[in-house]
């Protein structure tokens, strides 16, 4: 019975149904099936999703719409979790976005995205980011990571300024930085003090993994 | 070949519409303008809208525009105009069946051998807008160019360094870019030198215009200045995947932006510009090369023919990373599907890589691709002369010959294009000569360009004027922290070579 329900779940992440994925979602709750078994089977389905992504068989429609339909459907089973007071297994916490002055948001969700299928629990705090924003959104979750994108050489500074201002609120210590996007260099990932940065987003989503000792 | 006002398209454009097609286009542009709108991020355009009566929903910035005023402006909106050079023999007309080719800009250079990128020096900008001065089918300059930025140069300073070097080293007519009020200054350098600028109106699609576009608008069309709008999409990413669909949503955002310059002045000059491209599934970045990109570009060519408004192609940025078979092959498709089918711009020259890398070694092959496509569009002449029948009549058959015929002499170069930089000896000569390839060729012109070609001076009070709005801007940026104290002091020790600004 489990069994069926979390693949009938699976199923529906895997065939890109956001309500789908929700009503089986709900009916794991309904049958009792521990909410952390549900996240996991949620997480395996994308995990094969970004697979697929990762080895050419799959292309970005297909992430996203897969990722669509798991951010559908999880809101149900956190429900559950905070109900019954469960640990959900994470591999860490991040904070991504795109940084102030820059609407760009393919990449940032293409990383987003990777990250879950890594198992990070994202908030994604969006496009046009102010430093301030980040600042607070790191002080509310607590993140591992503050991941931030820039596509635009005229704001990729925006990058360093988010650096200093987490410096200067004492919160820089707290959280590994990483950067990327389309005007940004390991030279200026370097020079404002970044923990890590990669080129690419299958590539960011392992540089997580690495930043986060897992 | 001399410097030609644009290439002439003397026959019929491709169509690859039916006028049904057309017209089904038309339409769902005007239901998304009025049933969908238009995010609009801009109290003052806001009003202008809402006193034009169209519906403003100022909570959500949302702008539906209504049909019967968006056949109203596109009529308004001139169907070609001028676009003064500060070289009068360089002034272009926008429009018709011409095509004009700008320069496509880089983020960097890329080193000539390695085909890497690097960051360009200050003379090696200065010494690229020389070339692009000197090549006759580059007609006029883009924003950023040729590259976004050079070393020692702040990046809120790169657009107008980039055009103050371009005023300086060519007398070709200028389009300018805007970023965080950049277009501010590039408008007072523009005037205080006297000369016009094309500013620029981009859109984020999609169907959004955030504020510092509408800033820019409002100064262009204020200051008089003809406007560039852009609308730019990744078909799949943000457009539909469809090209139909991604022609639809393109028209609605640089049809909006036409409206709002009309609104503001009546008559305002407008070239749009539809930058579209696939987007690779793989990673999310542009497709530059891809040919449903000049699928795509030839349709808008005919819905802009309809609208009788001049239209600027998607940039002909090749996915390639140096000047090979991949790099010819995507741009060729691209500047020929403009020339045939209307395109009355397009940004071509110098791109190596998408908009990441540009190299005058690359425009240089690029200029001879450009020229053959000018030939291409002037068609075939069937006068009395060109068809030649007396002299066909005189020569007869073998053993005669056309070699040493006047005719000859004055026809053949007038139907051949040469190129600069084409390989086209046997191979008795090409193995005895250093196998040169047409990089060795387009390397050798690059040289004779730098150490030849001298561009019509500024005068020493239009040189005052430019670095007089320079250190206005760069005052200001200082002032607003956009330029620290670090970084000014490295820009100015930048500027300490006796031969600033060339280096």
């Amino acid at each position: 019975m489990s069994d069926d329900i979390l693949g009938k779940l699976k199923q529906a992440i895997l065939d890109y149904d956001p309500d789908a994925a929700t009503d089986w979602a709900r009916k794991s709750v309904e049958a009792g099936i521990k909410p952390t078994d549900t996240l996991a089977a949620m997480t395996d389905a994308i995990r094969e999703i970004g697979e697929g992504f990762s080895s050419g068989e799959l292309f970005l429609p297909d992430l996203v719409g897969a990722a669509d339909a798991m951010t559908a459907a999880v809101p149900v089973v956190e429900a559950e979790i905070q109900r019954t007071g469960a640990t959900a297994v994470t591999t860490g916490t991040v904070v991504i976005g795109t940084v102030f002055g820059d609407i760009h948001t393919i990449g940032k969700t293409m990383v987003a995205t990777l990250l879950q299928a890594e198992g990070f629990t994202v908030h994604d705090s969006g496009i046009n980011v102010t430093a301030e924003q980040f600042v607070e959104d790191v002080r509310t979750h607590k993140p591992d990571i503050l991941a931030m994108s820039a596509l635009m050489t005229m704001t990729a500074p925006e990058q360093r300024k988010v650096v200093e201002t987490l410096k200067e609120q004492g919160l820089r210590d707290s959280v590994k930085i990483m950067v990327g996007g389309g005007a940004i260099t390991q030279e200026f990932a370097d020079s404002i003090g970044a923990d890590g940065y990669d080129p690419t987003a299958p590539g960011a989503a392992k540089l997580a993994r690495t930043l986060v000792g897992k | 070949m001399e410097f030609k006002r644009g290439f002439t398209r003397r026959f019929p454009p491709l169509k690859v519409l039916t006028d049904e097609q057309v017209q089904a286009i038309h339409r769902g542009t005007l239901r998304v303008l009025w049933t969908t709108g238009v995010l609009i991020e801009h109290e003052r355009a806001l009003k202008l809208f809402e006193q034009n009566g169209c519906k403003v929903d100022y909570d959500n910035y949302r702008v539906r525009i209504p049909p019967d005023l968006v056949e109203e402006c596109l009529r308004k909106a001139p169907s070609s105009f001028p676009a003064p050079a500060r070289d009068p023999s360089r002034t272009l007309m926008l429009g018709g069946n011409t095509l004009c080719l700008a320069v496509a800009p880089g983020h960097k250079t890329v080193d000539d051998h390695t085909w890497e990128p690097r960051e360009a020096t200050r003379k090696e900008n200065y010494d690229a807008v020389r070339i692009l001065d000197a090549l006759p089918t580059v007609h006029f300059f883009s924003p950023y160019t040729p590259y976004f930025g050079f070393q020692g140069v702040p990046s809120c300073m790169a657009m107008l360094e980039s055009l103050a070097a371009r005023i300086r080293n060519s007398g070709k007519f200028q389009c300018v870019g805007f970023s965080n009020d950049s277009e501010m200054f590039s408008i007072e350098m523009a005037k205080s030198v006297g000369i016009e600028i094309l500013g620029t109106c981009a859109w984020a699609p999609p169907l959004a215009l955030y504020r510092d576009a509408v800033e820019s608008t409002f100064r262009t069309v204020e200051a008089g200045f003809c406007l560039r709008v852009v609308g730019g999409q990744l078909m799949g990413g943000t457009s539909p995947a469809s090209i139909a669909g991604a022609i639809v949503t393109g028209n609605a955002e640089v049809i909006s932006g036409l409206v709002l310059a009309q609104l503001i002045r009546p008559g305002t000059r407008v070239l749009v510009k539809d930058f579209t491209a696939g987007m690779n599934m793989n990673t999310g970045a542009p497709a530059f090369g891809g040919i449903e990109i000049a699928v795509h570009n030839t349709a808008c060519s005919q819905m802009f023919q309809h609208y009788g408004i001049p239209i600027d192609q998607t940039t002909a940025y090749p996915n390639s990373k140096s000047p090979d078979y991949q790099s010819a092959m995507e741009k060729a498709f691209r500047v020929m599907s403009a020339g045939l089918s209307g395109g009355n711009t397009m940004l071509f020259h110098g791109s190596v890589h998408g908009e990441l890398t540009h190299h005058p070694l690359q425009a240089i092959l690029d200029d001879d691709m450009a020229g053959m496509m000018g030939r291409y569009m002037e068609g075939v002449d069937v006068s009395t002369d060109a068809l030649a029948l007396d002299l066909i009549e005189k020569v007869g058959p073998v053993p005669g010959h056309f070699m040493s015929a006047k005719h000859t002499r004055e026809w053949w170069k007038k139907e051949q294009y040469v190129p600069n930089t084409s390989d086209r000896m046997t191979y008795p000569e090409w193995m005895t000569s250093g196998k040169k390839t047409c990089i060795d060729y387009a390397r050798q012109r690059m040289e004779d360009l730098i150490s030849t070609h001298k561009p019509i001076p500024v005068t020493d009070s239009q040189e005052a004027e430019i670095e007089r709005v320079l250190e206005k801007a760069r005052a200001h940026y200082l002032k607003n922290g956009l330029i620290t104290e670090d970084e000014m002091r490295e820009y100015r020790a930048s500027m300490q070579s006796p031969n600033y600004p060339y280096e």
